[in-house]
């Protein structure tokens, strides 16, 4: 049936003039709805986690101590609050970056991704924004480490500001070790070996009759690339790109992976999973791990120690501050990283021993910010040691000056100053991730290839082959963009 | 409004009218086709400025190097070198696009990575594999839902709930069902021999894990349209089929599937659709490093921390195109059925 078009007309009742008037309508008022949002005024905005807009809040202890360190009375910081996994705040930030939006003024940005923002010309310059004073603070007192991450690798100048440092450290059930008849006393500030380790976390595992020895972080995510492999390489005196000198830099570095004391360390780590059943068990060492932590992040290894199954644990600070919270305090103590081999044995100068992985974030100022002035205020009082310690003190975070933990009273300032002696001697042996503008891509293809190593699906040295020869090409990849 | 009434009966419009404006009285002699068009202008302007001006530029970004530091955020351009990379399994990323080269001895292809490694194959077998469970217990579902029984509105709800499951929930249900020290998921299978320890870390298991989770959720959208499907079907066709003798299997073969094929046939395009878009069903359940999906690769350049503008683009507008291609076989296989999507 073709039907008539003005009887169609009739029976819906309205014209065509009538009815285009209305969509257009309704189209130009959607429109205009839209895009009429305004930017709030008569705050600095920093873009953070929810740990960080928590100890913002303007009515907190934390902004009377900012406005103490000098900050105008009348400048607030407000935080914007992203998503609480570091890799999808790190889109975010990218994303608001490449678009030049004016705001968030300040980023939070963590010490293992603000290189390649820096190389992305995506910050800017503190050198000749923040006082000479702050400069030599940061310069002189500052964890050199920490520091390191947040220069422009070529030029050396300082584009982000330390907030806090963070490291991995080994948390262990105290009074299981002690009813199982070992002397901790010196645990919290004399490293042991991984073999020692291995046997005191069984000895203590069949003694409690607890579940495990040991639990870390071993799933495929950066995590593991960045911190948990990157520690045991560097106990064992091994590293991705040879020496602590070849860490900002990509380009034709040297791949180092597949070098003895990277496959040794892989070992032990299969022999913790496995035990001495697998082929390539190091020998001598214990069963210590359970199989899952292959799918374990940070707070999948915390569940069964918070749960008193586990007796010896790897993981940041904030674990013990949790552990305290629910009133095991007394029963956590802290070591320092165990080592595989002596500092004296490792292949690199300053590998070897004991290590910590820095984590931690930084400050960085938006170049298309319209109240620079008030950011850089705003750091420079974060680059006082009162605003330090207050945010010790009210969110456990470690001051970029780690030596300040030492005179601070544990039941004024928190429980994490308890292990203020062994969190320095991590602060000392703390080893960067080689972060440079290709390590997300690189730290993909490590965790991928050593979670498959643990997992046991390719032999170590198998897996750190195929490792090598991606990393080579990524190398020749950015090498090549260099040239032209 | 009385002037258009006389319009309309008088099948003219009345010279008052014809003194607005220009424009308008064009608009009011238009064929009821030319209007139709001349309404759909608007959306035309806005699906190309949302569609196909963003996937043009894609592929002009494709064409493009990658720069990775400094403040310009592409390179020169390439031609199809990113294209050759991508396809070649020699792409920046963690996971290939793919990644299979020819080898003299059978089966005459080799891959460089395990197959459920390469994000076409994990997508498109995750496709296929999901799409068909999902129409056969889905038809199955109809099946009973059509026929007359107590409690039948109870056991249709139990049948659709799946359905009213969020993404992520669904995931995150999946997710802990086989994290160890959490769900029974991991034991079960082992005891059954189906899996390894760790199936969310297992390519091979955490696919079947993605599927099973997609074929429980989605297998309810298939029964609810085939149901639809079934309920239109002229109920005294059966009564005559039955007169003549037709069996139960030529009832449903002569009947029920060509009836309802036009029903089923746009329920499964839908589907497939959706079932190439896969994403945050594996990012939320056993991650996107274990089972790479084409969506997967496509957020992992863009969004993976390395700027690789111009391999994400060449990812992204091949993801498009694979897509693209993937749904018009549908089109044009039956093209010529009654099903036909014109």
């Amino acid at each position: 049936m073709v039907p008539d078009r003005c009887e169609r007309t009739t029976s819906l009742g309205v014209s065509r003039r009538s009815f285009v008037a209305a969509a257009s309508a309704v189209g130009a008022g959607g429109i205009a709805g839209c895009l009429g949002r305004g930017a709030e005024e008569g705050a600095v905005v920093a873009y953070g986690d929810t740990d960080f807009q928590d100890i913002m809040d303007p009515e907190g202890e934390l902004h009377q101590a900012l406005w103490d360190a000098g900050l105008d009375e009348d400048i607030t910081v407000s935080v914007r609050t992203g998503p609480d996994e570091t890799e999808q705040r790190r889109s975010a930030a990218q994303s608001a970056l490449q678009a030049e939006r004016s705001q968030p003024d300040l980023f939070m940005m963590d010490s293992g991704w603000t290189i390649p923002f820096i190389l992305r010309e995506q910050t800017v310059n503190l050198e000749d924004r923040l006082s000479n004073e702050t400069l030599g603070l940061i310069e002189n007192e500052y964890l050199e480490a920490a520091v390191e991450t947040a220069r422009h690798p070529e030029t050396g100048e300082l584009h982000a500001l330390p907030l806090f440092p963070d490291f991995g450290t080994m948390q262990y059930r105290e009074d299981l070790a002690e009813d199982a008849g070992y002397d901790t006393e010196d645990w919290g500030t004399e490293p042991m070996s991984w073999q020692e380790f291995s046997e005191v976390a069984a000895d203590v595992r069949a003694d409690s009759g607890v579940d495990f020895g040991f639990t870390t972080q071993a799933a495929a995510y950066e995590g593991l690339a960045c911190c948990t492999f990157n520690e045991v390489i560097s106990t064992w005196g091994g590293a991705y790109f040879g020496g602590l000198d070849e860490l900002f830099e990509a380009g034709g570095r040297e791949v180092t992976v597949d070098e003895e004391p990277v496959l040794d360390a892989i070992r032990m780590m299969r022999t913790f999973v496995r035990g001495q059943d697998d082929e390539h068990a190091l020998e001598g060492y214990e069963q210590i791990a359970p199989t899952a932590i292959v799918q374990y992040t940070e707070e999948d290894a915390r569940g069964p120690f918070a749960g008193g199954n586990v007796v010896m644990h790897r993981n940041w600070p904030y674990s013990i501050a949790i552990a305290h919270d629910d009133g095991m305090g007394d029963q956590v103590g802290m070591m320092p990283m165990p080592y595989g081999v002596e500092e004296d044995e490792a292949a690199y100068d300053g590998l070897g021993g004991t290590a910590a992985a820095l984590g931690g974030w930084h400050l960085t100022l938006n170049p298309a910010s319209e109240n620079q002035e008030e950011a850089t205020q705003v750091l420079e009082a974060f680059a006082t040691e009162e605003v330090m310690l207050t945010v010790f003190e009210v969110q456990g975070w470690i001051p970029p000056i780690v030596e300040l933990l030492e005179d601070v009273d544990p039941e004024e300032i928190g429980p994490v100053a308890e292990y203020a002696e062994t969190i320095e001697i991590a602060g000392e042996n703390a080893v960067p991730r080689p972060v440079t503008d290709i390590w997300p891509e690189q730290s993909a293809h490590i965790y991928q290839e050593v979670n498959a190593a643990y997992r046991g699906v390719k032999s170590p040295e198998e897996a750190m082959a195929d490792l090598a020869d991606r990393l080579e090409a990524s190398e020749a990849d950015v090498g090549e963009q260099d040239v032209q | 409004m009385s002037s258009d009434t006389d319009a309309a009966i008088g099948g003219e419009t009345p010279e008052r009218e014809r003194t607005g404006n220009a424009v308008v009285n064009w608009m009011e002699g238009l064929s009821e086709a030319a209007y139709a068009y001349l309404l759909l202008i608007p959306s035309f302007l806005l699906l190309a400025f949302i569609a196909f001006y963003p996937l043009l530029m894609t592929f002009v970004m494709s064409l493009q190097e990658d720069r990775t530091r400094g403040g310009e955020t592409l390179g020169g351009f390439v031609g199809v070198e990113n294209y050759v990379d991508v396809l070649t399994g020699d792409v920046r990323l963690a996971q290939q696009f793919m990644d299979v080269s020819l080898s003299g001895a059978f089966p005459f292809v080799e891959f460089g990575v395990p197959l459920l490694q390469q994000a076409l194959f994990v997508t498109l077998g995750f496709a296929v594999i999901s799409v068909f469970f999902e129409t056969v217990f889905g038809f199955g579902q109809a099946l009973i839902l059509d026929q007359e029984f107590r409690g039948r509105r109870w056991v249709r709800v139990a049948i659709i709930l799946p359905w009213a499951v969020p993404i992520v929930i669904q995931g995150m249900i999946f997710f802990l069902l086989f994290q160890p020290e959490v769900g029974f998921g991991t034991d079960l299978m082992q005891w059954l021999g189906l899996f390894g320890p760790n199936p969310l870390a297992d390519s091979q298991d955490a696919f079947v894990i993605v599927l099973v989770a997609d074929i429980w959720k989605s297998t309810a959208f298939m029964a609810l349209l085939i149901l639809a499907g079934l309920q239109s079907v002229d109920r005294s066709l059966y009564d005559v089929a039955k007169v003549a003798g037709a069996s139960p299997w030529k009832r449903f073969k002569l009947i029920t599937l060509p009836l309802i094929l036009p029903a089923l046939l746009v329920a499964m395009l839908f589907r497939t659709m959706d079932a190439m878009r896969v994403y945050g069903l594996i990012e939320s359940s056993v991650g996107c490093t274990t089972v790479p999906s084409l969506t997967c690769m496509v957020v992992e350049a863009m969004f993976g921390g390395t700027r690789i503008f111009g391999t994400a683009a060449a990812v992204a507008f091949l993801t498009a195109l694979v897509i693209g291609l993937f749904i018009s076989v549908y089109i044009v296989l039956f093209r010529d059925t009654e099903a036909g999507f014109y």
